[in-house]
């Protein structure tokens, strides 16, 4: 018995290859990829910013979490014909002068542990900071509930938000 | 809302990956990419158990692009692996035993080729029966899915007896419990890059929790001389157990090998599903006795764990199971049972806890139920039971001397939550369909392998050509902050500063061994290493310092930059640099090999250094949804001195949300052998939003007088008392004693409807 699933689709990978022209990190760049290459993979494979992760792939985790014009996204469920004329900012875009207030929290707070989540959990918490101030706890709940971490239980995360935001 | 997580951990300096880590740049192995780099990837079994007739790869080897297609006709040594005993196959050949089983990989120019390779692969099966549960496995008439049949191991412990024993008391409860099938859902999945390199050696980037193992295992896949093998393995994005067995080193090797081009594979999360290891499902049923003054008398437990398809560590975690039937409680008759049962499930092995966590909640779940029957406060019967610092351990075994059980049952018994009206803050009250309960459980716990496993240890220290006071050790860095641990170790033992320390871990060229970074036993046998290592070391660099400045080195000491003189001075002697110059021909190095400490007595797998937890939880329970929800949670750990308080805060935290998971929303489910939850759609692991408002942690560092084995690891202990504490917790608000874990939602609606209804029965008719 032959798996039909598995067999029978000899079609080699076809794609039509489009320019997208795109900020990243206040530096304008123009790709010629995929259309529908992931803004992840360019991030990564084209441009070597392999700050932002993979985990999911479903944009359930947040670990590849950036800011694109000005409104945090999953990038694995951004393509590249969505990423056209689009300014992103990634983990390799904040505290390029000295390490961010955000940055630092995490550090003093023990907002993370192996670190695979942290830069989408960063830039999570930089949308929050962007959008409010002076965050209520219902708000920052909410902004970082699509964002995964496996080590911390979350607690170090809090604290360091709290330093931010002296809650 | 506010939330407030307290400790008496004061905090501490920043890790030494710490930047590297909240800026991006920290290079995880899955980032590495390499000139003329191609990617591979793995064709895993389309039937949980079946014969392979035929496996073509000709249509996959014609797709332009594709480099090369291997199957089991390209190991060339075994082809088979595991930790304790090699019996998974590395590339089936004649049958697949569970989803997970690779068939044959391919690398090629990209990832989508690679993909699309896999499809033309065309595999025949002949599918076979499934055995999807232990106890059918069991069965005479259950088709054999190893040679020696489908137990995979079987180990006991008895004293005294339970059939007499149970006789003479007075309350006895028997209940069976079961445990769910957990993924470890560490956030980067399986992968790196294996380099072929121009001298005709392999480097493997790939994250695991034991080099010198994976370099072993791989030696006998790849029949070469572990020589020729470099193994590069951290920094590691989680693990919890879950990399510690080979996962996809076998195939990016082979592929590498055969295209001498380097290969990167990392599994999508829903390949990382299908394939990684899980926890052990267990099915565990105790019956326990007690006299009316709540003495327990007699205990006896069956346990089926469900280990999937291959050994892996199944063996050890049973054998721990055993081990940890009786907790730290002295129960004059037991009778512990317990086997480990091949199926055509998912692989289960190395999980954090090990064990441990599934046959606590059983036994906490009897206490507390005995608890009840005897009209005794379940803190009082704990206590009337519990171990003296100086008893024997639980398995009869000699252990070190601690009262560490002792200590957390009173630490967690001054909890604010334990006094009801402190604990009142929550709104209870305002809505009358939500209902409050407070849960204790306590956990003992064993460090290091155990008696009769090869447990060796071991570190390196050295002044390195650069003037660095090198320290090496063959750990892992998965984010518990092992390399922090030991910095600040080498700070406190050399009396150096961070600057002068340079860290090596994780790659077999450059490291010693030290065994696994596995069993909480990375901080203590870092520190046994310096204990060992420290005197000789300073001895050295003292008498060759004062060989060079003709001060006596009774008067010199080892600081920042380098060694002082006693007295006023604001700069060094000599510095390590200086040192390192004259030392060219010689250098200063000193190595340690050791034994992680063991019982004397031969009871294979017994424990000698323990550690223990106590956990108190508040939980508010819904009856109109059955949502469970964790207010609060206090822990209570006993395990030595902290070294690294941020990071043991970090562990006892995340190992308790971990275990709040276990408890409250994960299963990897399977039906007829394959993954319904395939990835974070399905399988939910807690945000933020599912963790308790306030968490306490408290350390008790005291150890037990005269005690010389210093920090115990707290990788695993936090993860253990949890679930039996929230299901204390939901009897206390609800009535329902759950024994089924993830705590059913469903179930908890029928309980709460069954109550009403017979509540409206008896009053209104």
């Amino acid at each position: 018995m032959v798996d039909n699933k598995i067999v029978g689709k000899a079609k080699p990978p076809l794609e039509e290859k489009i320019k997208i022209s795109l900020i990243v990190n206040e530096q304008a760049k123009e790709l010629f990829v995929d259309a529908t290459m992931r803004l992840v993979d360019i991030l990564r494979e084209e441009l070597q910013l392999t700050g932002t992760k993979v985990s999911c792939g479903i944009g359930r985790c947040g670990a590849c979490s950036v800011i694109m014009d000005g409104k945090l996204v999953n990038s694995c469920l951004v393509r590249a014909y969505q990423s056209d004329q689009k300014e992103i900012i990634t983990i390799e875009g904040l505290g390029r002068n000295g390490l961010h207030p955000i940055q630092k929290a995490f550090l003093e707070e023990g907002g993370f542990q192996c670190g695979y989540c942290t830069p989408g959990m960063i830039m999570a918490v930089k949308s929050i900071f962007d959008q409010y101030a002076n965050p209520t706890a219902e708000q920052i709940l909410e902004g970082l509930s699509g964002n995964l971490c496996r080590c911390t239980g979350y607690g170090g995360i809090i604290r360091a938000i709290q330093k931010l935001a002296q809650l | 809302m506010k939330f407030t997580y307290s400790n008496n951990l004061q905090r501490s300096l920043i890790r030494p990956d710490g930047v590297d880590k909240v800026t991006g740049k920290l290079k995880f192995l899955t980032d590495l990419s390499f000139p003329n780099m191609l990617h591979g990837k793995i064709l895993r079994s389309a039937y949980p158990h079946a014969k392979i007739i035929s496996i073509s790869t000709k249509k996959a080897e014609e797709l332009p692009g594709v480099r090369a297609v291997i199957t089991s006709k390209d190991v060339p040594g075994l082809n088979r692996f595991g930790l304790i005993f090699p019996d998974q196959p590395v590339l089936c050949d004649e049958r697949v035993r569970y989803v997970g089983d690779a068939v044959a990989a391919v690398a090629a120019e990209t990832e989508e080729i690679a993909e699309k390779a896999l499809q033309l692969i065309e595999v025949e099966y002949e599918p076979l029966p499934v055995i999807d549960d232990p106890e059918q496995a069991l069965l005479p008439s259950a088709p054999r899915l190893h040679p020696d049949g489908n137990i995979l191991h079987q180990a006991s412990y008895q004293k005294g007896n339970v059939e007499e024993a149970f006789q003479t008391c007075d309350v006895i409860v028997e209940e069976t419990y079961e445990l769910p099938r957990q993924m470890h859902a560490y956030m980067e999945t399986e992968g790196g890059v294996i380099v072929p390199e121009k001298d005709g050696r392999i480097t493997v980037y790939v994250g695991t929790q034991h080099g010198y193992k994976d370099r072993f295992q791989l030696a006998r896949i790849l029949n070469v001389p572990e020589s020729k093998i470099r193994v590069v393995s951290s920094p590691i994005g989680g693990s919890f157990g879950g990399k510690d067995e080979l996962n996809i080193q076998p195939y990016g090797a082979l592929l590498a090998i055969k295209t001498g081009c380097p290969v990167k594979i990392h599994q999508s999360r829903r390949e990382s599903v299908r394939s990684g290891l899980k926890r052990h499902p267990m099915k565990i049923t105790m019956k326990t006795g007690a006299s009316r003054n709540g003495k327990i008398l007699a205990h006896q437990v069956r346990i089926i764990a469900d280990t999937g398809a291959y050994a892996t560590l199944g063996p050890a975690v049973l054998d721990f199971a055993v081990e940890h039937a009786t907790g730290p409680y002295i129960i004059p008759n037991v009778h512990v049972e317990g086997l480990s049962v091949y199926t055509n499930n998912g692989v289960a092995g190395e999980f954090r806890g090990f064990g441990g966590n599934q046959v606590t909640f059983a036994l906490e779940g009897q206490i507390d139920r005995l608890a009840v029957k005897l009209g005794i406060c379940p803190m009082e019967l704990r206590k009337r039971n519990l171990r003296k610092a100086d008893d024997l351990g639980p398995v009869g075994q000699e252990i070190a001397p601690t009262d560490g059980a002792a200590q957390v049952l009173k630490a967690i018994s001054q909890s604010p939550l334990l006094n009801k009206k402190e604990s009142i803050e929550w709104g209870e009250g305002t809505d009358r369909w939500k209902k409050t309960g407070i849960g204790v459980a306590i956990a003992m716990h064993g460090g290091g392998l155990g008696y009769g496993r090869l447990d060796p240890a071991g570190g390196r220290l050295s002044l390195n050509e650069d003037g660095k006071i090198e320290i090496a050790f063959g750990f892992e860095e998965f984010g518990q902050g092992l390399l922090f641990v030991i910095e600040q170790l080498v700070i406190k033992e050399i009396g150096c500063s961070a600057n002068d320390i340079k860290i090596t871990i994780g790659d077999t060229d450059r490291v010693p061994r030290s065994g696994s970074s596995t069993a909480s036993r990375g901080t203590s046998m870092v520190w046994h290493a310096l204990q060992r290592m420290k005197d000789p070391f300073k001895k050295r660099l003292l008498e060759k310092a004062s060989q060079c400045t003709g001060v006596p080195a009774t008067q010199l000491y080892l600081g920042p930059i380098g060694i002082w003189s006693c007295g006023l001075n604001s700069e060094p002697l000599i510095t390590y640099q200086q040192i390192a110059h004259e030392t060219k021909d010689d250098p200063i190095q000193i190595e340690t090999e050791f034994h992680f400490p063991t019982t004397p007595h031969s009871i294979p797998g017994g424990h000698y250094l323990y550690s223990f937890a106590a956990c108190a939880v508040k939980v508010e329970v819904d009856e109109l949804t059955g949502i469970v929800r964790v207010k609060n949670l206090e822990q209570a750990v006993a395990a030595g001195p902290v070294i690294y308080p941020t990071g043991y805060l970090g562990q006892i935290e995340g190992g308790s949300v971990m275990a709040l998971g276990y408890t409250l929303l994960e299963e990897a489910i399977m039906e007829k052998g394959k993954y319904v939850t395939e990835n974070f759609d399905s399988y939910l692991i807690p945000t933020i939003n599912d963790i308790p408002h306030s968490m306490d942690i408290t350390a008790i560092e005291e150890l037990y007088e005269g005690d010389p084995y210093g920090p115990r690891g707290v990788g695993e202990i936090g993860t253990v008392a949890v679930a039996p504490a929230i299901a204390k917790a939901i009897y206390d608000a609800i009535g329902l004693w759950v024994t089924k874990l993830p705590v059913s939602r469903e179930e908890i609606v029928k309980a709460v409807n069954q109550r009403e209804m017979r509540e409206w029965l008896t009053t209104k008719l």
